[in-house]
């Protein structure tokens, strides 16, 4: 197991968000957390990256806890989290972006680069260009890959459709889809469920800050609750 | 005319290294250095010791820079660590306080230590002609060194990946994290190098002027003014402001009086926040 969240108890001073969350990722898995605004998922991920700390509860990857660890600890690890809000330097060069993505592992860094854009080569393009100028899809794809410079074993993202364009937003999951089949560990939050559906192997729905439901991705979509619920079907 | 710009720039310039590191420290630290000024003065009055112990004056004034950066490490290490374990608001004001103490007691322990203490470097003094104007060759080393120290620091952060680390802390400290990045480390880094600037600022006004151990509170103010006016983030910013700010106070101290310049230079100040919030060269608003 790379990934294994044990009756997580977490939240902000003495509100509490989460209660008793266990969630697992295998290696090579991609794992969705579904679920509505407000249910707790983007603390969850940042209580896994040790930005919030847990009142209850354990966090392990790769064999190890995570306790007591900073994000940039965790990080250095090789999991690696792309939040919402992207966090990008908007004032520096995309490359710039992407090179301090690769900070730890300069030897690495310009074989990852040639992998990044690859990928996205749309950054290729916009290379020279500063962050803070890019469309919300471009600052999407440096946020994702300038976490991929750091050369991740699970890459953790949150809701990363937000804001972003249909066009945009189904150019990402196939690039994600990419990731996947090239046997990155997944774990994603998502507010578009059928998308995130589509991508994982496995998901589970978070609401009011509990687990409430979880299975194989395929079958979710089958399911009578999820469809009523998120999938916009009777 | 022409002299009282050129003495207005070389000032500037001084004013500039003292600020940067005000700048630097609150960019990345989110502290306001109260006892910046103090930096100065310490590398200043040690370079003065080394020299009067028969030191070369170089290796003295290296020795100076060394002592103001080991002051601005043991600071960082010590009296800073309260203060970094708040964010925001809370770690600016606690800051504040703790530098504001560390200002008086390093005035009182350096005017109780070396009272009517004053530091000149005894280089020989020739004159050069620039641009037709008379002008020593101390100022003139003075900026030198101060435009060389500007020059290394830009190309350090714009061209070193550890460079282009701090940069990252200042603009978005989240999202160094994310990266791996240790911002405490590299905090410690910036606060060693912005005390080591002070220094050479302490040092170099002893080559052009004299330097007194009482001149602390007076640094602070005036880095301070400068790190506002060029915008408390902005390097750049830092450096216009300074030159700008230098040569305001140099005309103002020769047709108004020295009083008035202070009142001039603040007016200035509060004439920039007003226009521009973010300090001079602000990209971002």
């Amino acid at each position: 197991m790379l990934v294994r969240v044990e009756g997580l108890h977490a939240g902000y001073g003495l509100a509490a968000v989460l209660h008793d969350v266990s969630i697992e990722a295998h290696a090579g898995e991609a794992i969705a957390v579904i679920g509505p605004n407000g249910a707790g998922k983007t603390t969850l991920l940042k209580t896994i990256m040790g930005m919030l700390s847990a009142t209850r509860g354990s966090v392990q990857y790769d064999g190890r806890s995570l306790e007591g660890m900073r994000p940039y600890q965790v990080a250095r690890l090789g999991l690696v989290y792309v939040p919402a809000e992207r966090e990008l330097f908007p004032t520096m060069t995309v490359l710039e972006n992407l090179e301090l993505g690769a900070f730890r592992d300069v030897r690495a860094a310009a074989e990852r680069l040639q992998r990044v854009l690859a990928l996205f080569p749309r950054l290729d393009e916009r290379r020279r260009q500063l962050a803070g100028t890019l469309s919300g899809g471009e600052q999407q794809m440096l946020a994702i890959g300038r976490a991929l410079m750091a050369g991740p074993k699970v890459l953790m993202l949150d809701e990363p459709s937000t804001g972003l364009a249909p066009k945009a937003v189904a150019e990402l999951y196939r690039q994600l889809a990419r990731l996947k089949s090239d046997g990155l560990t997944i774990v994603l939050t998502e507010q578009q469920v059928p998308l995130a559906l589509a991508l994982t192997d496995r998901a589970y729905v978070l609401e009011q800050g509990a687990i409430h439901l979880s299975g194989r991705s395929s079958d979710l979509m089958g399911d009578p609750s999820i469809k009523k619920a998120y999938l916009g079907v009777m | 005319m022409t002299a009282i710009l050129l003495d207005g720039i070389v000032q500037g310039l001084q004013l500039s290294l003292l600020a940067v590191g005000i700048t630097l420290i609150y960019g990345l630290g989110g502290v306001l250095n109260l006892a910046h000024g103090q930096f100065a003065v310490v590398g200043g009055v040690a370079a003065a010791i080394l020299v009067s112990a028969g030191v070369h004056p170089l290796a003295a004034a290296a020795g100076g820079i060394a002592c103001a950066g080991l002051l601005g490490w043991l600071v960082d290490r010590t009296l800073l660590v309260p203060a970094y374990r708040y964010h925001g608001e809370d770690r600016l004001l606690l800051g504040l306080i703790l530098t504001l103490g560390l200002s008086f007691v390093i005035d009182g322990a350096l005017n109780y230590k070396f009272p009517e203490f004053s530091l000149t470097f005894r280089l020989p003094l020739a004159m050069v002609e620039v641009g037709g104007i008379p002008m020593r060759t101390a100022s003139l080393a003075a900026s030198a060194i101060a435009i060389a120290v500007f020059a290394g620091l830009f190309a350090f952060l714009r061209f070193t990946l550890l460079g282009k680390t701090i940069r990252s802390i200042i603009e978005n400290e989240a999202g160094a994290e994310l990266c791996g990045i240790d911002p405490g480390r590299t905090r410690t880094l910036i606060v060693i190098l912005a005390a080591m600037m002070a220094g050479i600022a302490g040092v170099t006004q002893g080559l052009f002027s004299s330097l007194g151990t009482e001149m602390g509170p007076e640094f602070t103010t005036l880095g301070l003014l400068v790190a506002v006016v060029g915008g408390v983030r902005s390097v750049n910013g830092t450096l216009a402001a300074g030159v700008l700010l230098g040569i305001v106070n140099a005309f103002a101290s020769h047709y108004v009086g020295a009083y008035v310049a202070y009142i001039l230079l603040l007016s200035a100040a509060m004439a920039t926040i007003l226009v521009r919030p973010a300090g001079l060269l602000a990209r971002f608003t």
